[in-house]
């Protein structure tokens, strides 16, 4: 009796499994698979079919005419440098507001958090105005200084609960050794953090990677424009809507990330993992 | 000596006159040295990014102390970059914008140059068709022109001929007629019409074509006037005609999520007997990657109800997106620009690419392929035309009407709310 | 010690350069929206003062109203999914798993990763039904559901949810991750003796894990909120705010008062309203986790 109950168990586990298994990869395989077919296949075949040949044409159109390169490296790189600073601020303020002594510190911890509770709405109008009038509107900068801006409290935070659990005695054992702030900076408290501070990539990747609102509405020009903006009109790009063109496209913004993911994804998981939990 | 002297004289008091009443057109100057910045919503791939830009290529030519820099925004975004550059005083030398309410807006903050003027000065008035100039007029409600069209388009349903023959089917020249030839193909298995509900605007031209024809070609800017009410019965009924027929599946499943270049592919493939679209189709139809063929394809005006009240030859027509010269930036050299462009579009556009743009020409259109032709003598013969549905209303209310069409033809929305809805946003704007 | 830590120059050094930032792109145009708020028009154009007028007008417009009901279902469903889901995913992580966890986690983070404008086009194209069925559709017709097959992006009554679903989709492997950071953190030795003492995976789940999982469940609502409560990507993305304004969410609605009606006052009331419900949701959260 128990046995059966058992087998049955865990054979519906296993189907719930697969069932996950293909639920997440099939529509990615799938976009692959149709970024191959040439545009008469999306009328004349129904959906799930292969495409019948390598019909490479797609990326052409998409690498040329749909300025996926230029739109791919742009969003690269106004998320690389955001992360950048976005770390490096949230390590050094979470460290001055939980283990450096001032008088202010609870103050400006609270100050910081209270920047989570502000959703991007609310300050996309002043700061289109802002940006308008000091002419940074349609340049890579003003991207790349609100993205910092709004990825700052969430991180603070992750960041803090963090170091409140490094010990007291650590940093005290290294001011005997004569380390200064800045090496004690170095040697104890960022190694210490590595956790900490792969949590806040994976979380700040996530939302900068897909920011749409500020990039559409602060950004115009074709050289300037992110993936999802780029992607949001292509449509416009070529006129008519070339399926295979567009899964080309999403496919080339995609592979790049896959592939990065599957080289770092037992560092991202572990660090996720083990940070998260802190926060 | 005396001569000389007399001359200065009088042009001095010509100037002085004419800075009086406030009219002061520009010398054209063709030699002028001038960076032109121009805001696009074309692309280079498209047509008319192809025409835009050799026209300024070929000026480039003319004056060789002209220089152009192209900027092209997605058509979404035009409207947000306009209004960046209005509140900054920095519009472009030549914008693309969007005819009726907005370029009304823009005319009431003497923001653009009027044309009318420029070109009388210029003598050439008669290079934009008479037709092109009561269209945009009216939109703007003003007697001048305040913007140059860049199209010229006639809209109306287009038919696959061989779904037509396959059925047995007579193209219909009454709603009535139309809406039983659409039975007869529900009867044969084959999807009636199609529509880019996705887009909202073709679904709201549907109900522009059905009040037009029974109110007459005036009903809706009376309304955006407020002479009548949207809740106008008339209005109503159009609403409610184009909801029976969604109901009725004439319009296949789920037509909110269809957007207008998939309708219009399933015409050419010939997976739908009719379409509503414009001329600008037409670059479609011809083109080698149409199933159909070029034949096979025909186009008809928008069926009659009552002749009296909206005769046969009176269509829906438009000026596409319009073309505007910033006030601020105007001078010789963009006056020089001006002069070349209107001389010279109507040929260029007719001779290099079969189009048509709201100016004369004097090639010879036998080389027309039948459809260009069949468009082109429609657009000579019309006696009279009538805007889009959502042409003489604000941003607000033109949302409200295209934002609740899918509503309605979800049927989750009466033609009554529908209209109401419309009053509503009209009346809190106001 | 003191020296070393009380470091004033250090301070700044470490605080300053953010704090600039953050006062100057987060702070001051949260203050700056409410005295928008106060104006109508768009600024250098028809800048008018109106006082609390747009906040009255608030009341009646109906647009304004469907946006909110959209907006908090949509916090709702998306919310309770990513987060029942996730929780689901990472038992499966902990518990039902000898072989190919870690692929099982890469494969379940995947869809993390994807742009979603990007998810929204696939997406699309899943959900359709003309000219041709889509994946979903396919897949219901052919296992003979054909009353099944409906417009799923067209319609009112599913539009909304099946952009939840597609929410749901991107970031449950996301908030796996985190609970199954939480589950490795219970010792095995407590599971151990709750399994001696005869209790069964529903009743060891109910009394031990989730409530030791509270802190992690609070961490995984708070990111699941602010991550739902602006709501604009994926709805653009997927459906426009379509059909009709069946998922046109606070957000959407007010650039669209801002940008394409011009009335940059009002679209910044709508963005108080934003940032008041932004609070008193994490209110809410926050009481939850001091119970």
């Amino acid at each position: 009796m128990n046995k059966t109950k058992k087998i049955i168990s865990s054979v519906l586990l296993k189907l719930v499994i697969a069932l996950v298994v293909v639920i997440d990869v099939y529509p990615i395989v799938w976009m692959f698979l149709c970024a191959l077919k040439k545009p008469t296949e999306f009328v004349s075949k129904p959906s799930y079919a292969l495409p019948e040949g390598l019909y490479l044409q797609n990326f052409v159109d998409a690498w040329t005419k749909g300025n996926m390169g230029t739109f791919f490296l742009n969003s690269l790189f106004y998320t690389a440098v955001a992360l950048v600073f976005i770390v490096t601020f949230s390590m050094t303020i979470g460290f001055a507001v939980t283990k450096m002594e001032w008088k202010m510190k609870k103050f400006f911890q609270s100050f910081f958090l209270m920047g989570l509770m502000v959703p991007v709405a609310t300050a996309l109008l002043p700061l289109f105005q802002i940006y308008n009038k000091i002419g940074l509107l349609n340049t890579r900068t003003c991207l790349i200084l609100t993205y910092i801006a709004f990825g700052l409290s969430l991180s603070i935070f992750l960041v803090t609960g963090y170091m409140r659990s490094l010990p007291d005695e650590l940093l005290e054992a290294s001011v005997i050794d004569g380390c200064g702030i800045f090496s004690m900076m170095r040697y104890i408290v960022v190694p210490l953090m590595k956790n900490a501070a792969v949590t806040v990539l994976v979380l700040q990747f996530f939302y900068k990677w897909n920011d749409l609102l500020f990039s559409m509405t602060f950004v115009s020009s074709t050289n300037l424009k992110t993936i999802q903006t780029g992607l949001l009109y292509f449509e416009d790009q070529f006129g008519s809507k070339n399926w295979g063109a567009i899964f080309a496209s999403v496919t080339i913004s995609v592979a790049p990330m896959l592939l990065i993911y599957s080289v770092l994804n037992k560092k991202v998981i572990e660090g996720m993992v083990a940070g998260a939990v802190k926060g | 000596m005396k001569k000389k002297l007399l001359s200065v004289i009088l042009t001095a008091a010509l100037a002085a006159s004419m800075t009086a009443v406030g009219v002061c057109a520009t010398e054209p100057d063709t030699q002028a040295e001038k960076n032109f910045k121009v805001l696009s919503i074309w692309s280079d791939e498209s047509v008319d990014g192809q025409i835009l830009i050799g026209m300024l290529d070929k000026y480039s030519e003319v004056n060789p102390n002209f220089t152009y820099e192209y900027e092209y925004v997605a058509a979404s975004d035009l409207s947000t970059k306009i209004a960046t550059l209005v509140s900054s005083d920095d519009l472009p030398d030549l914008f693309a914008y969007v005819a009726g309410t907005p370029l009304k807006n823009l005319i009431n903050a003497d923001k653009v140059v009027n044309i009318s003027e420029e070109l009388e000065s210029l003598g050439l008035s008669d290079q934009i068709t008479d037709g092109a100039k009561s269209i945009m007029t009216s939109l703007s409600g003003t007697d001048d022109l305040y913007d140059l069209p860049f199209g010229m388009n006639v809209e109306g349903f287009w038919y696959n001929k061989a779904l037509f023959e396959e059925a047995g089917a007579e193209v219909p020249t009454t709603w009535d007629e139309l809406l039983e030839v659409c039975d007869v193909f529900m009867e044969k298995g084959i999807q009636p019409l199609a529509t880019g509900g996705a887009d909202k605007w073709p679904t709201t031209r549907l109900i522009n074509a059905y009040a037009y024809r029974t109110m007459g070609a005036d009903a809706t800017r009376q309304a955006a006037n407020g002479e009548i009410s949207f809740t106008d019965e008339g209005f109503v009924a159009a609403a409610q005609m184009v909801a029976d027929m969604v109901e009725k599946g004439y319009f296949g499943e789920g037509a909110t999520t269809v957007d207008n270049t998939t309708a219009e592919n399933m015409l050419l493939a010939g997976e739908c007997a009719m379409v509503y679209d414009g001329s600008w189709f037409t670059s479609s139809i011809t083109a080698d990657t149409n199933p159909a063929g070029e034949d096979g394809i025909g186009f008809m005006g928008v069926p009659v109800v009552d002749e009296s009240i909206s005769p046969s030859t009176e269509y829906p027509m438009n000026c596409g997106n319009i073309l505007c010269l910033s006030k601020s930036k105007y001078d010789g050299a963009t006056a020089g620009f001006l002069q070349y462009f209107v001389e010279n579009i109507g040929d260029y556009a007719m001779g290099d690419y079969q189009s048509v743009r709201g100016y004369t020409y004097t090639v010879s259109d036998d080389a027309l392929s039948p459809i260009t032709k069949e468009i082109v003598d429609t657009i000579t013969t019309a006696t009279g035309s009538t805007a889009w549905w959502e042409a003489y209303l604000n941003d607000e209310t033109k949302s409200a009407a295209q934002d609740n069409v899918q509503t309605l033809i979800n049927g989750d929305m009466t033609a009554e709310e529908y209209m109401d809805s419309i009053q509503e946003a009209y009346d809190l704007s106001r | 010690m003191k020296k070393v830590l009380g470091s004033k120059k250090a301070i700044a050094l470490f605080v300053v350069p953010g704090l600039i930032l953050y006062v100057g792109i987060v702070f001051v145009p949260v203050i700056w929206s409410f005295g928008y708020s106060l104006f109508s028009g768009t600024p250098g154009l028809d800048w008018r003062f109106t006082g609390l007028k747009n906040y009255q007008k608030l009341f009646l417009d109906s647009r304004f109203k469907t946006a909110l009901i959209v907006n908090l279902k949509y916090i709702l469903y998306t919310m309770l999914g990513q987060v029942v889901l996730g929780l689901g995913l990472a038992l499966i992580f902990r518990f039902g798993l000898k072989r190919f966890k870690n692929t099982f986690r890469t494969i379940a983070f995947f869809p993390v990763i994807l742009p979603t404008v990007a998810v929204g086009q696939l997406f699309a194209k899943i959900y359709e039904i003309q000219p041709h069925y889509g994946l979903l559709n396919s897949l219901l017709s052919n296992i003979g559901l054909q009353n099944l097959v409906q417009p799923w992006i067209g319609q009112q009554s599913t539009a909304l949810p099946a952009l939840s679903v597609m929410d749901i989709w991107v970031s449950m492997g996301f908030y796996a991750v985190i609970f199954y950071g939480g589950l490795l953190d219970i010792s095995d030795d407590v599971m151990e003796a709750a399994k001696i003492d005869g209790c069964g995976f529903w009743k060891m789940f109910r009394t031990i894990i989730f409530p030791l999982l509270r802190p992690v469940t609070i961490t995984c609502l708070v990111f699941s909120f602010a991550g739902t409560v602006k709501m604009f990507e994926s709805a653009t993305a997927l459906t426009g705010g379509g059909p009709g304004n069946a998922t046109t969410s606070l957000s959407m609605y007010m650039y669209n008062v801002a940008f394409s009606y011009g009335n940059v006052g009002y679209g910044s009331a709508i963005a108080i309203v934003i940032f008041l419900i932004c609070v008193i949701g994490t209110r809410i959260i926050r009481v939850l986790d001091r119970e």
